[in-house]
């Protein structure tokens, strides 16, 4: 059998990337659900936020982790799998990334160990601070990294002479067109992941009639952050939607599965296509009428651009877009009619009773994750055959290395990938099976939280022992 | 003001700091496996476990500065050292994420010690080999790599491999004598007492190996005899102390030699390698990215480098004096 390098890298890279990036965007969401949890520890000193901490804080440590070390991968395969792409578009990511380095994970790593072990050692107002700093770090990581992704959607502010780019402005690199819509974008989906896994996991507990405290409170703050969350989601999507149309055309062609330069008015709204690249036109078709008119131009007879307005040689694949987008936006609307439905029934008081709803929640616990992934299989493989939009091909960036090479090393990712998430599955189910540690009520009782740790800080370990109040479950 | 040159410093800074941060936390790991107690096993981790993720940084730091200023040698050098980077960054893997697990799984947990001392292990046999196929020096046609994925597979590259671990097991029994209590403290001697001979001899076999056969180090030492000489002998010397270690030597004493040992390889190093980025055909200059992309790193770099080292020496203070034995939580 012939192998084919470039096919090899690129299955190398979507594999690490989309596996890498299910961590970063629970740890985004997570961190900041963590400060918001320890600021209103400190506010109220009710013992159940710091359950609420402890219990959370063990699984994004694990999620943390695995971040870390799976995002290391990607700052060396740029040039493992696409040397070209390293040396061509180095000159522009490279300082971003450097500054991400700096900036962020440095940020992160420093207060990372604080916000883990710290709590006794350095009093519950500077751990606090830690773990702003922490939430902090996530956010700037994530603002450099989609301004690196959003420069190859669209690219600005260089100049380019016999393949080689230099920078021209900085501004127009950093601030380029789809950065502006996409971090946002990104932050968000972070946010709605964490949303609905605290809530997914205090609804388990409603109904499995366990540790009722905690489980309400958790669903009270992720339902309601989910769903103020997903309804500024739809409205930032659909700016983005716009954005990309400009300039990405081909991305949301193949996005909304229609081949015609110009679609039938009205036109409708596709849920399942059987496109046939080749003829260039879908085998089957199915959708909901005067739909596709409505959301995508927003007026009752409008006509929707095709992927044939897109030259053959540089179309994305259509399949794959097109369903990566489906599921997207396809759970993104059950996330909003769970919102509504979570709103209405808080208003009936029965927010906490409904065990429809809570069996509804509990398996949107990883729908943030999942939808998230999908939006970034629209924007990656919606952008092919480009790796920089209109600037580089993706066949061209592929490094000099050996098929087998290649092949060999996908294997040992794959292999080692799978013990990484298995062990993180089996570790979480185990600590939510185990359920959140009672805290010791004199946390309240002594009046300040001040007290409760600090004169056991050194003097007298046996003591902080026995009074249990471990921060890691 | 020569911007290449002040940006390989900075290389220089964020890769010596990498190779000694995360040599102790890679030495002790892989002195885990020579450890059967499971309760001192608990406490060398303990001992690194705060502040290993701000140490591994500073390869990130490096690879990216690398990808920023000097693009065309980023370009070259990972397709060429494809394989050992590529199981290097598995073993940090399973390095990093035993950290977490092995505090989670109560009945399993020495499985993940393995996998966390296998992977130091792992982890510093391939930065060695890459070391090794530096030293080698790296095939480029038509500013592309033009040799095979195998040639790090060859006597010095192996040889500067087998080394390595045994460079950062020096440096891990010196953190250990710093930060371990009493019952550790024979271990610690221990290991540096045997790691430190190994590590000298290896690392000598390798730099004559590399004279022998790189023409380019031969003539550096025709150059610079006198100033490689120096750092030769005092590296002996650093060694010939560390391997006569005794138990009642100061604390701090080992830690300090075994980092003089990698400051001394490294100065070695640079000093042979200089001016070329790419060792023997691509240099500083070739490779250099355009002057505004330099500026854009080295201007960060020099606001927010002091910043880092100032929060990570908060960090490190902390968490400093012995490391408590029911660890840091209690």
């Amino acid at each position: 059998m012939k192998l084919n390098p470039s096919l090899l890298a690129r299955i190398q890279f979507a594999f690490t990337v989309s596996f890498h990036i299910i961590f970063p965007t629970m740890s985004i969401g997570l961190a900041s659900f963590l400060a918001v949890i320890e600021a209103l520890w400190l506010k109220t000193k009710k013992p159940v936020y710091l359950e609420i901490y402890k219990f959370w804080l063990s699984i994004f440590a694990m999620g943390f982790g695995i971040g870390v070390v799976t995002g290391i991968v990607l700052s060396f395969e740029f040039g493992l799998g696409f040397a070209r792409f390293a040396q061509m578009a180095g000159p522009a990511i490279g300082p971003l990334i450097a500054l991400e380095v700096l900036t962020a994970f440095f940020l992160e790593a420093g207060f990372l160990g604080i916000m883990l072990f710290g709590l006794h050692r350095v009093g519950p107002k500077l751990h606090f601070f830690a773990t702003c700093m922490v939430a902090i770090g996530t956010l700037l990581s994530a603002s450099w990294i989609l301004s690196a992704n959003s420069w190859m959607q669209t690219p600005a502010g260089v100049a380019i002479h016999d393949g080689h780019l230099t920078v021209l402005s900085w501004r127009h690199v950093l601030v380029n067109p789809s950065w502006l819509y996409r971090l946002p974008h990104m932050l968000t989906a972070a946010y709605l992941t964490a949303s609905f896994m605290v809530a997914g996991v205090g609804a388990w507990y409603l109904l499995k009639g366990k540790h009722q405290h905690f489980a309400r409170r958790t669903l009270t703050l992720g339902t309601a952050f989910g769903t103020v969350l997903i309804a500024g989601q739809v409205f930032i999507g659909d700016i983005l939607y716009g954005t990309m149309l400009k300039y990405q055309p081909s991305k949301m062609q193949a996005a909304e599965g229609f081949w015609e330069t110009q679609s039938q008015s009205p036109a409708p709204y596709y849920w399942f296509i059987v496109p046939d690249q080749d003829n260039q036109r879908n085998r089957f078709q199915l959708g909901i009428p005067y739909l596709g008119s409505i959301w995508l131009t927003h007026s009752l007879e409008g006509r929707v651009q095709g992927l044939r307005n897109t030259p053959r040689d540089l179309q994305p694949r259509m399949g794959l877009v097109f369903y990566a987008f489906r599921i997207m936006y396809g759970l993104a609307m059950v996330m909003f009619a769970v919102g509504v439905a979570s709103l209405w029934l808080r208003f009936r008081g029965k927010l906490f009773s409904s065990r429809w709803f809570l069996w509804i929640l509990v398996f949107m616990t990883p729908s943030g994750i999942i939808a998230t992934l999908a939006g970034w299989y629209v924007a990656e493989t919606g952008r092919q055959p480009w790796v920089i939009y209109g600037i580089l091909r993706t066949v061209d960036a592929v490094s000099p290395v050996p098929a087998q090479a290649l092949l060999s090393t996908l294997i040992a990712f794959v292999c080692v990938y799978a013990v990484f998430i298995t062990a993180f599955l089996v570790f979480s189910f185990r600590i939510i099976r185990r359920g959140p540690d009672e805290v010791p009520p004199y946390a309240e009782a002594s009046g300040s939280v001040k007290n409760a740790f600090r004169p056991y800080v050194l003097d007298s370990p046996e003591r902080l022992v026995n009074s249990n109040i471990t921060l890691r479950s | 003001m020569n911007l290449p040159l002040v940006s390989a410093c900075f290389l220089a800074f964020a890769l010596t700091l990498y190779v000694i941060l995360d040599g102790f936390d890679l030495g002790v790991g892989i002195l885990l496996l020579f450890q059967s107690e499971t309760a001192f096993r608990e406490h060398m981790v303990d001992s690194i476990t705060p502040t290993w993720d701000g140490n591994e940084t500073w390869i990130i730091m490096a690879g990216v500065t690398l990808l920023g200023a000097f693009p065309l040698a980023y370009s070259i050098l990972l397709p060429a050292f494809y394989l050992p980077i590529i199981l290097m960054l598995l073993a940090l893997g399973f390095r990093g994420v035993s950290f977490e697990f092995r505090v989670q799984s109560k009945q399993h947990r020495h499985r993940w010690d393995v996998a966390f001392a296998v992977g130091s292990l792992v982890a510093a046999f391939m930065q060695g080999l890459v070391l090794g196929g530096l030293m080698q020096g790296v095939k480029v046609q038509n500013q592309h790599f033009a040799g095979s994925v195998l040639d790090v597979v060859h006597s010095l590259p192996i040889i500067s491999g087998i080394a390595l671990p045994f460079g950062y097991a020096v440096l891990g029994g010196g953190w250990l004598k710093l930060k371990s209590n009493l019952l550790l403290q024979t271990f610690a001697n221990r290991s540096i007492r045997v790691s430190a001979p190994f590590f000298a001899i290896l690392f000598g076999i390798a730099c004559i190996y590399a004279v022998k056969i790189q023409p380019s180090i031969h003539s550096k030492w025709a150059s610079h005899g006198i100033t490689l000489a120096c750092l030769v002998s005092l590296f002996v010397i650093a060694s010939g102390i560390l391997t006569t270690i005794s138990e009642k030597a100061r604390p701090a004493l080992p830690f300090l030699l075994g980092l003089s040992l990698f400051v001394l390889g490294i100065s070695g190093i640079a000093l042979i390698a200089f001016p070329d980025i790419v060792p023997f055909s691509v240099t500083l200059w070739e490779a250099a990215s355009s002057s505004t992309s330099q500026t854009l790193v080295l201007v960060g770099a020099a606001f927010v480098t002091p910043v880092v080292l100032a929060y990570s020496a908060l960090a490190y203070w902390i968490f400093r004096g012995k490391t408590p034995e029911q660890g840091w939580e209690a």
